[in-house]
């Protein structure tokens, strides 16, 4: 006991020793780190945003603001303009590297897509490296109803970041926003997205803090967010649970998040990085059976990275983070296509941002080179076949059209990661409502209206099963044990949200 | 064969009505020669409460038992519960007059009704006294002390009362049609009777009976009856849970619980989901196998946690050397042994009537546990061995004579 509160107390010297930033960078970094806030996610971090919008940093809570372009924008946005964006941080540079002086480790927190994000993210990635802090990159990329011109310039910030950042943790909002009810206002849909990202940061975060006695390192962590081959997206899911079921139940509750809701998807990830915290109450049978249930779900190749924490502020509870890169498998009908559009992309000045999409996802710190030369042969053979069909005069002539084509095209074939939203959402949409517990929960840290609809939505329920709650024992006599009407199912009692 | 061979096990349950037809063996022996059954209407947590209909459902039961044993029923033996049945353990004590010295059976049956004099509600009748222990001056563990040399005789008696018109109630359906009914017996008692060996009680050990309506709980320490009662909680509970929780009908959610339900959590994949299939051609409905069971394993665990909570305050739960015995229509439910085993922390599983001959399919079915351990409960109190313990529960009730 005592040689344990002893590693406690290093453990904690040696946190403070390096210091942690977490850094958001435009609109969408902003919201995040409102949350973080909120959430009180990374004690002891010190929070930043970095915006060219004065007004938007004005209303933040963060404790240290940047603004970006004073000279560029003026106090406005970006405008959805990466160039001005990345004016607005190179003239706000100094301002930035004092901002992100000290930090050992940083998160940066930014939503791709626009102005400010896309544009800035790559230089106050660089400007943070150049301080000696390893950087890891947060990214959203952009709903598919946001338009394609914003996906192709989150795209292309991707591969930008890839080159600066030492990690990035990529996240679709589009997969996120799934398990937000159909009926539920867009500011919900990106409050669940933001309440991911809280929780990773706070995950990713405590995993380094954290004393472990099986530890996890940041080698580990690079290592399980690289797919084995080619495309790959991050797998998060955080879940925490207290009671007697408590593991499996914070288990299941990790696997619930909306990024892991394709559970299915662990089993073709090559790496899994599962880090298990709890108070000292914790005990190895519970960690034991959490590691059993989460087998389950892998394949026999999958290499686990396992890390157990015990943490004082956990005490009662068990946290389980999961975190691993799932490879998108070309499904076989998408492969069929590909033959037929691949080589019309082949001579396009823009293959960089095709494979782009394959490989960026949660790429840290693999060369550029490596994949590309993965997929050189699948091109290179494809050519052969049919190479002179109609390459450049589609693109030339109807750039409009082949525009959209061309992005269709490479959904279908190259890009299954992408591709894998714009098909499967109408599918998913109906079993969305299932998880409304994502939803409520979701506090909502930005405009007053969507926690205002929550609410409603909420005493809404309640109120439908007020007549009803006896069921078929209407009539019969109640069974009162202890003040509790026990005819009265037990999660409603216990107020355990269920469908 | 004489008729006084047949005995018959009559349970009025919450889901079923179960006739039980068996012949008893002079060597102890039951072979069941049939069962008669029919789905129960009017009866809710075990308790009869619309008479006429639960009284249609019984006839029922009776013919199909009669035409499949081929044996005429005459008197059945009832098995009853019910949320009112309540038990203590009391001790009982009589001096032995000073010019006699042997204990004779008279003093022990005036013990029996020493042990008696205690007080319950007015409204309640004793329906068992179970005799645990019996002591002759002090000495302990005396099982049969006729002929003992004493002065003062004790016994410690486990004593199981309910509320008398809810009891006379069932006696009554089942006089009206008519029937003699020979004896009510508790139905955890009935049903310990043959899911626990006389070793296992000896080590100590609980009898579950998780029916439709309510869960009853027997419990034996040193082969004594220790504690008994019932939870007005089962089967329908959950049904109603899931019914109310994934908003399907009734008969909806029975079927899901059945065909899919576990009390395991996150034994499926997330977003695994069930199709109820629909037979009138509604489009069938997509439920999340993790929210079912989600449903289902609160329920139980609360039961358990319930249980768990009134068998702490008797105080005997570590006494239980042989664990915990599960029987009951619900005790089919997947995963429930792990998940009782984890609450009470003691070995757990899922039994059915044992030591039987004839329809196998009968008693190796949990739902005819109690009408199985009725018959072997009457061959107990018939045979009424001088030995035996089960002859000590013979104290029948002259209360059913009366008809309206």
């Amino acid at each position: 006991m005592i040689e344990f509160n002893h590693k406690q107390q290093l453990a904690s010297n040696a946190a403070d020793q390096v210091l942690i930033k977490v850094v958001g960078l435009g609109g969408a970094g902003l919201n995040v780190i409102d949350r973080i806030v909120l959430d009180g996610a990374v004690p002891g971090a010190d929070l930043v945003v970095m915006n060219t919008d004065v007004q938007s940093l004005t209303s933040s809570v963060a404790s240290q603001k940047v603004q970006l372009g004073r000279g560029v924008t003026r106090g406005l946005g970006a405008g959805g303009d990466p160039e001005l964006g990345l004016g607005a941080a190179e003239e706000a540079q100094e301002d930035i590297r004092k901002a992100l002086e000290g930090a050992g480790l940083i998160f940066l927190c930014v939503g791709l897509g626009g102005g400010t994000g896309s544009g800035a993210a790559p230089l106050v990635t660089s400007l943070a490296r150049e301080n000696g802090a390893l950087v890891v990159v947060i990214a959203t990329m952009p709903f598919a109803f946001e338009g394609k011109r914003r996906s192709r310039q989150a795209e292309d910030a991707l591969i930008t970041l890839q080159a600066t950042a030492d990690a990035i943790i990529c996240f679709e909002n589009d997969v996120m926003g799934e398990t937000v009810a159909p009926k539920a206002g867009i500011h919900q849909a990106f409050a669940a997205a933001d309440e991911t990202i809280s929780q990773c940061v706070r995950a990713v975060s405590s995993i380094f803090i954290q004393p472990g006695m099986l530890h996890i390192g940041f080698d580990d962590l690079c290592s399980a967010l690289r797919p084995a081959v080619g495309a790959g997206r991050c797998l998060f899911g955080y879940g925490e649970a207290t009671g007697d079921n408590r593991a499996h139940e914070a288990l299941a509750r990790a696997l619930r998040n909306p990024l892991m809701d394709r559970g299915r998807m662990l089993d073709e990830s090559h790496n899994l990085l599962v880090n298990v915290a709890g108070g000292p109450d914790m005990t190895f049978h519970e960690v034991q059976t959490l590691m059993e249930a989460l087998v389950k779900f892998t394949g026999e190749e999958t290499q686990m990275f396992f890390g157990a924490a015990v943490d004082q502020t956990l005490a009662g509870r068990i946290g389980v983070t999961v975190i691993s890169s799932a490879q998108m498998a070309l499904p076989a009908a998408a492969a069929a296509p590909a033959q037929e559009f691949v080589p019309r992309v082949i001579p396009t000045p823009v293959p960089a941002p095709k494979v782009a999409r394959h490989k960026p996802r949660p790429e840290p710190e693999i060369e550029p080179e490596a994949e590309p030369a993965a997929y050189a042969p699948e091109p290179g053979e494809e050519p052969a076949t049919a190479t002179v069909e109609e390459p450049e005069p589609i693109l030339a002539a109807a750039t409009a059209e082949a525009g959209e084509e061309e992005g269709q095209a490479s959904f279908l074939g190259l890009a299954p990661a992408a591709d894998a939203e714009p098909q499967t959402t109408p599918v998913r949409v109906p079993r969305a409502p299932r998880q409304p517990r994502i939803l409520s929960s979701a506090s909502d840290p930005t405009p007053l209206s969507p926690a205002a609809a929550a609410k409603r939505e909420e005493r809404q329920e309640t109120l439908q099963f007020e007549p009803v709650t006896r069921g078929r024992f209407e009539k019969s006599e109640p069974t009162i044990v202890d003040g509790q009407d026990l005819d009265v199912p037990t999660f409603l009692r216990r107020n355990v949200k269920v469908s | 064969m004489a008729r006084d061979h047949i005995l018959v096990g009559l349970e009025i349950g919450t889901s079923k009505i179960c006739v039980v037809v068996g012949d008893s063996k002079p060597d102890g022996s039951i072979k069941i020669l049939g069962v008669g059954q029919a789905p129960s209407r009017g009866v809710r947590k075990g308790e009869i409460v619309d008479f006429d209909t639960a009284q249609k459902c019984v006839h029922e039961a009776l013919v199909d038992a009669e035409e499949k044993s081929d044996v005429m029923i005459q008197s059945v033996y009832l098995g009853i519960t019910g949320a009112h049945i309540n038990s203590f353990n009391n001790r009982g004590m009589v001096a032995i007059p000073e010019e006699q010295e042997e204990i004779t059976e008279a003093e022990c049956d005036s013990v029996r009704s020493s042990a008696r004099e205690v007080s319950i509600p007015s409204q309640n009748m004793f329906i068992h006294s179970i005799l645990q222990h019996y002591y002759v001056d002090g000495q302990e563990g005396v099982l049969n002390p006729v002929g003992m040399l004493g002065h003062q005789l004790e016994a410690d008696f486990h004593i199981i009362h309910g509320i008398g018109t809810r009891v006379k109630n069932a006696v009554r359906c089942v006089k009206e049609i008519p029937l003699e009914v020979e004896d009510v017996v508790f139905t955890p008692l009935a049903a310990a009777q043959v899911v626990l060996n006389q070793h296992q009680k000896n080590l100590g050990a609980l009898a579950i009976d998780i029916g439709g309506g309510t869960t009853d709980y027997l419990m034996y320490v040193d082969g004594a009856v220790r504690q008994s009662g019932s939870l007005g909680i089962g089967g329908d509970h959950i049904t109603n849970d899931i019914s109310m929780g994934l908003r399907i009908p009734m008969a909806r959610a029975e079927k899901l619980k059945i065909e899919e339900g576990s009390v395991t959590l996150g034994n499926c994949l997330p977003g695994e989901t069930v199709t109820l299939k629909d037979d009138s051609g509604f489009a069938g409905k997509e439920v999340e196998r993790e929210t079912l069971n989600t449903v289902i394993h609160m329920r139980v665990r609360e039961t358990f946690d319930l249980l768990k909570r009134q068998l702490e305050a008797g105080g005997d739960l570590h006494l239980l050397g042989a664990g915990i015995f599960i029987t009951g229509g619900t005790s089919q439910l997947r995963g429930i042994d792990h998940l009782a085993q984890e609450i009470f922390e003691l070995p757990v599983q899922v039994t059915h009537a044992q030591t039987m001959s004839g329809l196998t399919s009968a008693f190796e079915n949990p739902q005819f546990s109690t009408a199985i351990g009725l018959i072997k409960y009457a061959q107990a109190v018939q045979m009424d061995r001088p030995s035996g313990w089960l002859s000590k529960f013979t104290q029948r009730i002259p209360l059913f004579g009366r008809r309206r």
